[in-house]
């Protein structure tokens, strides 16, 4: 007994080729990203495992060498504590992939979280999650991160060198996870307003699409609508926007270390070498070339590759 | 090819027993210039194991009846009167998650467009098991198994090989029955196909009208179509009500329709579909005008600027849906067609 009249000859099937496998050979295409993808590999690989292979330690002094030229055996030259800079570049690029991984995680967090939900559920909560990132984007992010920096770091440390001198814990001893927290904090907190924008306006779209109905005709729970069928749905531009948004996150890390409220001396971070290259760039350029110009190629190579991912990811915009 | 194994034992019995009773549902849409009514005072009965068909023209309120009895429409729309009783329970008073056991569990939705209703990041077998993972309580090798023998049953060729695929990897045909699949998947008392042939081009409409049929006559659920094509439906229903600006102008058992169409409406329909026996010259006939905007209702009978036959007691007072024949089986809202019959 046949339920459909209809063709009972086996067809060719080919294997299934998922959306990621896809735009993985559109992208392969794109030299441009291909470039930014190797220099993020390198980078991301100098980041876990340079500090164990880099000749000298990123700390240790030696005043008998300070400040040679880049040679063979200081590959980028020693700064005025006779430090190699090419170990401080390369711890560097930890303590950039350190802040900019946590600080987007965060925002995206965030982000997704509040968009997802304003722009799913609409009503008051969307104005209210809405108002909360337009006022956010409104307060000028160096400021805001400079005062909750320059506000809050003395207290707290002060505040743990008094528990220490009482209980002699020694969670309370060591005061540079508080740099880290500080500037991770800070920095999610500016930066999750765009990633919520954009997930919203992407689940505004998804929620009036067909097939948002059809889950909802089958008795789904919003949870298991929202999570199933909106989020993966708004993840190709929301993938764009990190790749970009790293980049981003390691220029601002640098930035604030710059001016001196972001990771802290002597943990070396790009920013902070290159304020102090800065100083005495006319007598020893290669201080500030160093890190200027790794913090130049980081932030290029996240560009290409977040421009490849918009091309691989959304090809209808694609040229 | 060998059936998946039967799931209700008996044919679909006529029982004469409402499983679908809508009275009086007013739907009113949120406007600039305040309340809209698009439907107004609505009146659908589907027993068990019937077929009905509802037909009109776009925009005359036939899929939103539908949607906004399952209340599946935006907030902007409401329904502000009226009720929608579905196995003897008022679904405009369920509690959300009383109606989500109902929706997928015992009504199906079909949609009209196969190529934006499923979701594009999700593999098919994935999508036909969530329903029965949330519904039915089946482990995910159950629900894969089982989605496997539903992609068997409305005839996907290497069924168990498709589970893996995505959307777009299907031909608009074969997404169809991929919806039909995913609304059968826990076996609903309902059926509710919302110009689900629209998309598709004609031969494939033949294939997801019979296939509909089939699975009808086993399964033995009550099945509601929502087309505007009168002749794709006839050999599917066993009733049709024709719908005009959001209200039934007549309602009868398909066989009376097609022989003694009453309302002028109803007549210009059947009229407007082109027949092989015409000559080549003839022109189409169609209905002169549009339907009324929502708002913007005469005051009488809402067909009546449009009627060829209207008269002045049309335009002054709406008629009610009266019994003609067939011991009240063929109702029609017309005063002409109802004073023709008085005098016959």
């Amino acid at each position: 007994m046949s339920v459909v009249p209809m063709t009972t000859t086996p067809i060719e099937i080919e294997p299934p080729v998922s959306l990621w496998r896809d735009a993985w050979h559109r992208l392969r295409r794109n030299k441009l990203a291909v470039f930014g993808l190797i220099v993020v590999v390198i980078l991301a690989f100098a980041a876990i495992f340079g500090p164990y292979l880099t000749p000298y330690d990123f700390l240790s002094q030696d005043l008998n060498s300070r400040n040679i030229a880049p040679s063979l055996s200081h590959l980028f030259g020693t700064d005025d504590l006779g430090r190699d800079v090419f170990s401080r570049v390369v711890y560097g690029t930890r303590t950039a992939f350190l802040v900019a991984i946590v600080v987007t995680f965060i925002a995206v967090l965030i982000g997704v979280t509040l968009g997802a939900l304003a722009g799913f559920f609409g009503g008051w909560l969307d104005r209210i999650v809405m108002w909360l990132t337009d006022m956010t984007m409104s307060i000028p992010n160096l400021l805001l991160v400079v005062v909750i920096n320059a506000s809050l770091k003395s207290p707290i440390t002060s505040w743990m060198e008094g528990r220490y001198l009482a209980t002699l814990n020694p969670i309370y001893r060591e005061t540079i996870w508080v740099d880290f927290l500080l500037v991770f904090g800070s920095m999610a907190l500016i930066s999750w307003p765009p990633y919520a924008r954009l997930v919203r306006a992407q689940v505004l779209s998804i929620r009036s699409r067909p097939y948002i109905t059809a889950a909802q005709a089958l008795g789904l729970t919003n949870r298991i609508i929202l999570m199933r069928y909106v989020v993966p749905n708004a993840l190709g531009p929301l993938i764009v926007a990190v790749s970009a948004g790293l980049g981003t996150a390691m220029v601002l890390e640098s930035a604030f270390s710059f001016l001196g409220v972001g990771v802290n001396p002597p943990t070396p971070s790009w920013g902070n070498m290159i304020s102090d290259g800065l100083r005495v760039w006319q007598h020893y350029p290669h201080l500030l070339a160093a890190p200027a110009a790794v913090l130049g190629l980081a932030s290029v190579a996240f560009s290409f590759l977040g421009d490849g991912l918009n091309d691989a990811l959304n090809p209808r915009g694609a040229k | 090819m060998m059936m998946a194994k039967p799931i209700r034992p008996e044919p679909p019995a006529k029982t004469g027993e409402r499983l679908l009773d809508v009275k009086g549902l007013t739907i009113e849409i949120e406007t600039r210039n305040g309340p809209a009514t698009i439907v107004d005072g609505i009146d659908l009965h589907v027993d068990k194991g019937e077929t009905l068909g509802i037909v009109g023209e776009s925009g005359c309120g036939k899929s939103l009846t539908m949607l906004s009895m399952m209340r599946l429409l935006p907030n902007k729309i409401k329904v502000t009167k009226g009720e929608a009783n579905f196995a003897g329970r008022d679904l405009q008073k369920m509690s959300n998650s009383e109606l989500r056991k109902v929706r997928g569990g015992e009504v199906g939705f079909i949609f009209q467009d196969p190529m934006t209703s499923l979701n594009p990041v999700m593999r098919i077998g994935q999508q036909l098991a969530e329903p029965l993972i949330y519904h039915r309580g089946m482990s995910k090798a159950e629900a894969r198994k089982r989605a496997g023998e539903l992609l068997r049953l409305v005839g996907i060729p290497g069924a168990e090989d498709r589970l893996d695929a995505y959307p777009h990897e299907l031909s608009g045909g074969m997404r169809q029955r991929v919806m039909i699949a995913i609304g059968l998947a826990c076996n609903p008392q309902l059926l509710i196909a919302d110009e689900p042939t629209t998309a598709l081009d004609v031969t494939i409409q033949a294939q997801i009208v019979d296939l509909v049929k089939d699975l009808r006559d086993k399964l033995g659920m009550s099945v509601v179509w929502i087309t505007h094509d009168l002749a794709l439906i006839a050999g599917l229903v066993d009733r049709i009500n024709v719908l005009y600006a959001g209200t039934v102008v007549e309602d009868a058992p398909v066989d009376a329709l097609f022989a003694n169409p009453s309302h002028p409406y109803t007549q210009g329909l059947l009229a407007s579909i082109p027949k092989l026996s015409d000559e080549r010259s003839t022109r189409l006939s169609s209905i002169g005008g549009t339907p009324p905007e929502p708002g913007r209702r005469p005051k009488g009978c809402p067909f009546a600027p449009r009627c060829p036959l209207a008269e002045t007691i049309c335009h002054e007072r709406v008629p009610a849906l009266e019994g003609l024949s067939h011991g009240g089986a063929h109702r029609v809202a017309c005063f002409v067609a109802q004073r023709k019959l008085e005098a016959a």
